[in-house]
């Protein structure tokens, strides 16, 4: 089953492309949109919930096109913007009351106590949103954005800004949720949540997708171990065999991939050493959506335009 | 439709607990007429605080209206309108809940000056002249901030609101006729001043003050708003961020 498809789905802001033919078919899943910062996500967004007129292609939602049948689509979803926006001066209750009138919901204060109860925000229900911290007022615009049981939410950054333990408890009631039937569309940049939580992830870079998968499946796409390292001097370009150069980090570490990694740590320090690179430290790890994104790019970067298939052959021949 | 109802009532709560907003919005109104209506000479006139009150009325419906435009503003830029037009609910009453919103709030100020200048001595209109004046008030209300609030729409920030807020409302108001009769403008004025849409709404409760109705401008005034809230809604039924 459908519930989000997009196809072409494109926007320019003037002369710049922030989303580049974006083709997309999400089910009734958890379903994660990742990219760094700038890379086209919260545009992407804006076009699914009608709020931003694509330049080119179309996206449906449950079957109604965003376009024609917007007032449609915005009975089926929810939305939860990248900033955080409740009303302080209200307290919790009013601020989720506000949108059950809004939505029309029969039985309002019924609806309003039970998406309080289940975002944990009862208790605190009367108190003015003044007085919440940040994973509170992240929970109360979801209570806001469930309470007419949306068939798809969508949430832009629903972490951001939140501490290990907020971002945790958010992640569980999106789970929660997704157990119960709902589609739940969701970008991010911390890779590693969406490792955790996400069905299926988009990767998506400069407006691009350049990766669709299970993030499990993406990670095997890179192989079994990664060693990082850290070193001075000039690596080349020629390693050995069975290891992989896949790029280096925004933080100077250089990372490679290899299905065996503890016995090609010696085989590349010292092919390093030998060419005269003095390696500082390295290490063996399982590799991270981080890992995918810094693979892809780098291919993208060195110019063979991104080709999927190539790259899995790639992968294969190692 | 209730929609609107929901819109005003989130603002008007926001207002009234913001009390320093509220103490400021009463306050402000009463200075001007103070000042204006009775430390400035005049000439032509040998009762100013009565030929004045329109003038302040109106003005104060004017600064309310345009400063209500900001409401919208931040509503944006905090993210809140992204999350309304998301919704299913019909976009218009975004629009016209500001309006009622707006329009209220002034017509709250516009009591404020009207029990002030009747305790600094100016003479009282009839229950009915009350009444229609309040009407258009309302109007004008209506007009300016369906106009301010879709201006806000286009604006992407706090300043350059503002700036048109400065733009718009000294213009508008000195080149009505609040100040001065049309008998002592200069004579490159008066025409401006009589189509300016600030004086339908000051000549037409001055002329209340002499128990006649001035259909033209009460009209003109109608027909005004009916056309900028028309245009002004399907502005916002067609909006994307
Ligand atoms: N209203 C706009 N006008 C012009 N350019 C814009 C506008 N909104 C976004 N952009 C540009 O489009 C690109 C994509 O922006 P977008 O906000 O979709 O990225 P994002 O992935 O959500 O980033 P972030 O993680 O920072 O939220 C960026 O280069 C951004 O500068
Ligand atoms: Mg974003």
């Amino acid at each position: 089953m459908t519930i989000i498809e997009t196809s072409g789905l494109t926007k320019y802001y003037g002369d710049l492309c922030a989303v580049d033919h974006l083709d997309l078919s999400v089910g009734n899943e958890i379903f994660g949109l990742l990219g760094p910062n700038g890379s086209g996500k919260t545009t992407t967004v804006l076009m699914l919930t009608t709020l931003l007129e694509p330049t080119g292609g179309s996206a449906r939602i449950c079957g109604y096109d965003t376009r024609e049948e917007a007032r449609e689509v915005r009975r089926q979803i929810s939305y939860v913007p990248q900033e955080m926006a409740v009303d302080i001066k209200l307290t919790g209750r009013e601020n989720v009351a506000f949108f059950a009138k809004l939505y029309g919901i029969p039985r309002r204060d019924e609806a309003v106590d039970r998406v309080l109860s289940m975002m944990d925000l009862s208790e605190r229900a009367d108190d003015l949103v003044r007085t919440y911290s940040g994973g509170m007022r992240r929970r109360l615009e979801l209570a806001q954005a469930l309470v007419h049981e949306p068939k798809v939410l969508f949430l832009d950054e629903p972490t951001i800004g939140l501490d290990v333990a907020a971002r945790r408890k958010i992640w569980e009631h999106i789970r929660t949720l997704k157990s119960r039937g709902m589609t739940i569309f969701v970008t991010t940049h911390y890779m590693d949540e969406a490792d955790h939580s996400c069905d299926r992830v988009a990767i998506l870079d400069r407006g691009r997708v350049i990766a669709v998968d299970s993030p499990s499946a993406l990670r095997a796409r890179v192989g079994n171990d990664i060693i990082s390292a850290r070193v001075r001097g000039q690596i080349g370009d020629t390693f050995p065999e069975g290891i992989t150069h896949l790029g280096e980090r925004d933080n100077g570490e250089i990372v490679f991939s290899t299905d065996h990694g503890s016995e090609k740590v010696p085989v590349l320090f010292h092919w390093l050493e030998k060419r005269g690179v003095s390696v500082q430290s390295i290490s063996v790890r399982e590799p991270t959506l981080d890992d995918v994104f810094l693979s892809l790019v780098t291919q993208r970067e060195e110019g063979h335009g991104f080709d999927d298939h190539k790259f899995r052959t790639m992968l294969r021949r190692r | 439709m209730k929609d609107i109802l929901y819109y005003f009532e989130r603002d008007m709560l926001r207002w009234i607990r913001g009390r320093i907003s509220v103490i400021s919005a009463l306050i402000m109104p009463a200075a001007w007429l103070i000042f204006v209506g009775l430390a400035l000479p005049t000439t032509f006139s040998e009762h100013y605080i009565d030929f004045i009150t329109p003038g302040i009325l109106v003005l104060t419906m004017l600064g309310a209206s345009l400063q209500g435009g900001s409401l919208l503003i931040f509503d944006k830029i905090l993210g809140f309108l992204n999350k309304f037009l998301a919704l299913p609910s019909s976009r218009e009453s975004i629009l016209l809940g500001k309006i009622l919103f707006i329009t209220t709030r002034g017509l709250i100020q516009a009591t404020v000056i009207l029990v002030l200048a009747w305790a600094l001595g100016a003479s009282l209109l009839s229950p009915a002249g009350i009444l229609l004046s309040y009407g258009i008030l309302a109007l004008f209300g209506i007009l300016l901030s369906a106009f301010s609030t879709t201006i806000a729409l286009y604006l992407s920030d706090h300043d350059s609101y503002a700036a048109f807020n400065a733009m718009v409302s000294m213009p508008l108001f000195f080149t009505s006729s609040a100040l001065m009769p049309y008998s002592v403008m200069p004579s490159w004025l008066a025409p401006i001043a009589y189509w300016n849409p600030v004086s339908f709404a000051i000549d037409a409760i001055r002329s209340l003050q002499e128990g006649v109705l001035a259909w033209t401008r009460i009209g003109g005034l109608a027909v005004l708003a009916a056309l900028v809230v028309a245009f002004c809604v399907q502005k916002f039924r067609k909006v994307t961020v």
